[in-house]
C-alpha cells in the first residue's frame, strides 16, 4: 500500500522538477549571456529609491514595462518604443514588467515624458495633467510648506487642485521616483544581432 | 522569428496527436484499469443505501437491488439545511 | 455496481475518522472566512478607487496598489489556502480510513500559518512587499512562517496518508496529497532571491500559474471528485479517466507559466512551450469535465435538495469554463487583445471565485455540520448566500468580460488615443464594484450563520445523535 503512496509522490515530484527545469533551471544557464542593452546603466542611488517607491506602491499593477512584439501588437505604432529585449532587464530585480494596462506602458516613459515638473504635477494630482486619468494621487509623498526652502523642488499645482495656503514641494520620495521614471529609456537601437535575440 | 499563430496551433496539434496515441497505448496496456472497487471508496454501507428523493424509480429500484433495502435520510445528509 | 471493498464503515467510525482532524479543521475553517471577510473590504476599497481616485488618498496604506495586493494575498493564502487546510484535514482522514495523525502539529501549523498572515498582510498595506505578483508576501516575516506552518499542517497529512489502512488510494487523495508536496517546491523556488531581469519574470509566472494549478485547482478538484458521488451516492462516471486526467494535468499545467508573457522579452521557445502546453490542457481538462458532467446526468433534481452540490456544481462547472477560457486566451490572437486588460481580471476571477471558493463553500456546507454534530440553523441564510455569490460572481465576470474586450480593442488600434482604452472601461468597472459589493454581503451571511451555528454549538453541552438517525423518516418510492 505504502508503495503506491510513495510511487505517487515520486511521480509528482519528478513532474515538478522536468517542468522546473524546462522553465527555470535552463532559461537561468542560458541567460546568464544577457549583456545590458546599448546605452543601459546601472541605477544611480537615487533611481534605485525611486524603483523602491515604485515597487511599493504597486505601480506595476496598472503599468506593464514591456513593449510586445510588433508582429502581433500594435505597441510600437503607438510611440511607445522598439520591442523589448532581455538586455533591458539586466539591471532590474524583482522585474516590474507587469500584466495590466490600466495606465499606458512605462518602459521609455523618461524618453516620452521627459519633464520633471509635468512628473511631479502628474504624481501629486494626475487629473491637473490629464483630466480623463483614473491614476491615485499620491499626495502623501509630498509636502505643502508654508515657504520653499533654498533645495526644495516646488510643484507648480493649478489653482483648482491648489492647498489653500502654501506651496506644494515634492518629498524625498517622490524626487527619487521621478529620477527612477525619468531614467526609464530604452529607446537606443539596438545591434542588427540583438535585434532578434529571441531566435536563440 | 516569433512562434507564429499558425506555427503553435499546428504544433499544439501534433502534440495533441503524440499525447492521444500514449494514452491510448496506456489505455489498452490497462495501465489505468485499476481495480474498480476504488471508485467506492468514499462510500459506507449507509452512503449507498439512503434513499434520494431526487432519484426516478428505476433508479431507486437498482439501488435497492445493489445495496440493500433503503435507509431515510436524515437531517443535512446532503450538506445543508 | 461492485460492493464496498471492504467492511462498510459504520457512523462511529466515520465520525471517529472524523474526530482528530475536527480541531484544526474547525480553526482552519474559522480563521478562513475571518481573511474572506478582509479579504472582501480590500477588494471593494481598492474597485472603489477606480469610480473614486482621490477617495483616500492620503493615507499611503490605502492607495490602490496596495489595497490591491492585500487583497489578493488575504484571498489566496488567507481565505482559499486556509479553507484548503480544512478540507484536507477532513477529507484524508475520511479516505485512507485513518485518523489524522499528530493532530497536534496541525493545530499549530494552522496557527503558525495566520501568524504569518497577521504580519504580512498589515505589512503590505505598510508598503512591505516583495513587488512580485503573488509572490508580495514579505520574504522575511511573512514567507518563513507560511513554509514551516504548511510543512506542520503537511506532514500531519501525508503522514496519515502513508499509514492508509485501504488497499487503494481513492482520486481525491491523488490530488490532495501531491498538493502537499508540489507547493512547497513552487512556493520556495518562486520566493527565492537569486533572480534577475527576465529570469525573475518567467519564475514570477512559473510560480503564478503552478500556484493556481498545483494548490488551488488541485485540492478542489480533489473535493469535488469526493463530493459529487458522496451526495449522489453514485461513483464518478469513469474512475479510470479520472487518473488519466490527474497526470495529464500534472504533466502539461506545470508548463503552462510562460502564456503569460506571450510577445513579451522573453525566449521564444519559452512562450512556445507554454503555449502548446496550454492547448494541451484539453486532455485534462476534457477528462474532468465528462467525468464531473455524466456523474450528474440524470440526477439534476438532486440541486434541489443539496446545497452543497449546487456550490460544489456550480464550481465544477465554472473549472471547465475557465479551463477553456485560460487555454482560449494563451493563444496568440486572442492574447494580442486580452492581455493587459480586465480580461485577465475577469479569468482570474472565475477560477479562484467561481471555480474555488464556490467549491470551497459547498464543501464547507457539507463539512462543518459534521464537525461540530449540529446541522445549519437556517436554509434561507444558504439559500442568500447562493443566490448572492452567483449573481454577484456572473455580473463580476460579465462585466471585465466586455469590458476588457473593449479596452483590448481599443489598445491595438494606435489611431485611437490611449484615452478610449480607459474611458470605455468605466460603466464596466462601475458594474464590477456593485458585482463585488454584491458578493461581499453574501460572505457576510455566511459568516453570521457560521457565528450562529458555533455559538449554538458552544452553549450547549448536549450532543446531537448521529446526524443521520436524529429523525427516523419513513421511506416512500416517489412518483
Amino acid at each position: 500500500m505504502n508503495l503506491r503512496v510513495w510511487l505517487l509522490l515520486l511521480g509528482a515530484v519528478a513532474i515538478m522538477s522536468f517542468a522546473a527545469m524546462v522553465l527555470v533551471v535552463v532559461p537561468a544557464a542560458l541567460l546568464t549571456e544577457v549583456k545590458p542593452s546599448p546605452g543601459l546603466e546601472p541605477y544611480t542611488a537615487s533611481e534605485a529609491s525611486g524603483r523602491g517607491v515604485y515597487i511599493r506602491e504597486g505601480c506595476m499593477y496598472c503599468h506593464s514595462q514591456q513593449v510586445r512584439d510588433t508582429t502581433i501588437t500594435t505597441d510600437e505604432a503607438r510611440g511607445w518604443g522598439r520591442p523589448s529585449v532581455p538586455g533591458d532587464y539586466v539591471y532590474d530585480a524583482p522585474h516590474q514588467l507587469g500584466t495590466m494596462r490600466t495606465g499606458p506602458d512605462l518602459m521609455n516613459v523618461g524618453a516620452r515624458l521627459p519633464d520633471r515638473r509635468w512628473q511631479l504635477l502628474h504624481l501629486y494630482q494626475p487629473r491637473a495633467v490629464v483630466p480623463w486619468s483614473i491614476m491615485p494621487s499620491f499626495p502623501y509623498l509630498f509636502e505643502v510648506k508654508a515657504q520653499a526652502g533654498p533645495d526644495d523642488e516646488v510643484v507648480t499645482v493649478p489653482p483648482a487642485w491648489a492647498p489653500e495656503s502654501g506651496v506644494v514641494v515634492a518629498g524625498p520620495e517622490a524626487v527619487a521616483l521621478v529620477d527612477y521614471l525619468l531614467s526609464l529609456d530604452h529607446t537606443q537601437p539596438l545591434a542588427p544581432t540583438e535585434a532578434t535575440p529571441r531566435a536563440r | 522569428m516569433f512562434a507564429s499563430s499558425l506555427a503553435v496551433v499546428l504544433l499544439t496539434l501534433a502534440a495533441l496527436l503524440g499525447a492521444i496515441v500514449a494514452f491510448a497505448w496506456a489505455w489498452r496496456k490497462g495501465h489505468f484499469h485499476v481495480d474498480a472497487r476504488a471508485a467506492t471508496l468514499p462510500f459506507d454501507d449507509h452512503d449507498q443505501r439512503v434513499a434520494r428523493p431526487w432519484e426516478t424509480p428505476s433508479q431507486a429500484r437498482e439501488r435497492v437491488q445493489a445495496h440493500g433495502p433503503p435507509l431515510p435520510p436524515g437531517p443535512g445528509e446532503w450538506g445543508g439545511a | 455496481m461492485t460492493p464496498p471493498e471492504s467492511p462498510p464503515a459504520g457512523t462511529a467510525e466515520r465520525s471517529a475518522l472524523d474526530f482528530a482532524g475536527r480541531e484544526p479543521a474547525l480553526l482552519c475553517f474559522v480563521t478562513a472566512v475571518f481573511w474572506l471577510l478582509v479579504g472582501s473590504i480590500f477588494g471593494d476599497l481598492a474597485s472603489l478607487k477606480f469610480q473614486f481616485p482621490d477617495w483616500l488618498a492620503d493615507s499611503g496604506a490605502l492607495t490602490f496598489g496596495r489595497l490591491r495586493t492585500a487583497h489578493l494575498n488575504a484571498m489566496i493564502y488567507g481565505w482559499s489556502s486556509l479553507a484548503m487546510l480544512g478540507v484536507s484535514c477532513w477529507l484524508i482522514p475520511r479516505l485512507v480510513r485513518q485518523p489524522l495523525a499528530w493532530p497536534r502539529l496541525a493545530v499549530g501549523g494552522a496557527m503558525i500559518w495566520n501568524i504569518g498572515l497577521l504580519s504580512g498582510v498589515p505589512g503590505l498595506l505598510a508598503g512591505a512587499t516583495d513587488g512580485l505578483e503573488w509572490l508580495e508576501l514579505d520574504w522575511r516575516f511573512s514567507d518563513p512562517w507560511l513554509v514551516l506552518g504548511g510543512a506542520m499542517v503537511g506532514g500531519a497529512l501525508l503522514r496519515t496518508v502513508l499509514g492508509s489502512k485501504v488497499e487503494h488510494l481513492y482520486v481525491s487523495v491523488w490530488y490532495t496529497a501531491a498538493a502537499f508536496v508540489w507547493f512547497p517546491i513552487l512556493f520556495v523556488i518562486g520566493n527565492l532571491r537569486v533572480y534577475t531581469g527576465v529570469e525573475s519574470a518567467a519564475v514570477n509566472w512559473f510560480y503564478g500559474h503552478n500556484a493556481l494549478g498545483f494548490w488551488l485547482t488541485a485540492i478542489n478538484l480533489g473535493a469535488i471528485y469526493y463530493l459529487l458521488p458522496k451526495v449522489l451516492g453514485r461513483p464518478i462516471h469513469s474512475y479510470q479517466l479520472s487518473l488519466v486526467g490527474f497526470w495529464a494535468f500534472a504533466f502539461f499545467y506545470s508548463l503552462n507559466g510562460m502564456h503569460h508573457l506571450v510577445g513579451g522579452p522573453i525566449p521564444t521557445w519559452m512562450i512556445t512551450t507554454s503555449i502548446v502546453a496550454s492547448g494541451m490542457m484539453v486532455i485534462p481538462v476534457g477528462a474532468v469535465a465528462v467525468n464531473h458532467h455524466m456523474t450528474m446526468v440524470g440526477r439534476f433534481g438532486a440541486l434541489r435538495y443539496s446545497p452543497t452540490l449546487r456550490f460544489v456544481v456550480l464550481g465544477a462547472i465554472s473549472y471547465t469554463a475557465v479551463s477553456l477560457q485560460g487555454i482560449f486566451t494563451a493563444f496568440v490572437e486572442v492574447n494580442r487583445v486580452t492581455h493587459f486588460t480586465q480580461w485577465t481580471i475577469a479569468h482570474s476571477h472565475v477560477g479562484v471565485y467561481a471555480f474555488v471558493t464556490l467549491t470551497l463553500f459547498g464543501s464547507i456546507y457539507y463539512i462543518l455540520p459534521r464537525l461540530v454534530e449540529r446541522e445549519w440553523p437556517s436554509a434561507s441564510l444558504i439559500r442568500w448566500h447562493f443566490w448572492l455569490s452567483l449573481g454577484g460572481i456572473a455580473a463580476y465576470v460579465l462585466a471585465l468580460i466586455v469590458g476588457g474586450v473593449l479596452q483590448g480593442m481599443a489598445l491595438l488600434d494606435p489611431a485611437r488615443p490611449f484615452e478610449e482604452s480607459v474611458t470605455v472601461t468605466l460603466p464596466w468597472l462601475a458594474v464590477r464594484t456593485v458585482a463585488g459589493l454584491v458578493l461581499t454581503a453574501g460572505h457576510l451571511v455566511f459568516a453570521w450563520h457560521i457565528a450562529l451555528m458555533l455559538s449554538r454549538h458552544l452553549r450547549r453541552e448536549r450532543r446531537l445523535p448521529p446526524w443521520h438517525e436524529a429523525q427516523p423518516r419513513l421511506y416512500e418510492e416517489s412518483g
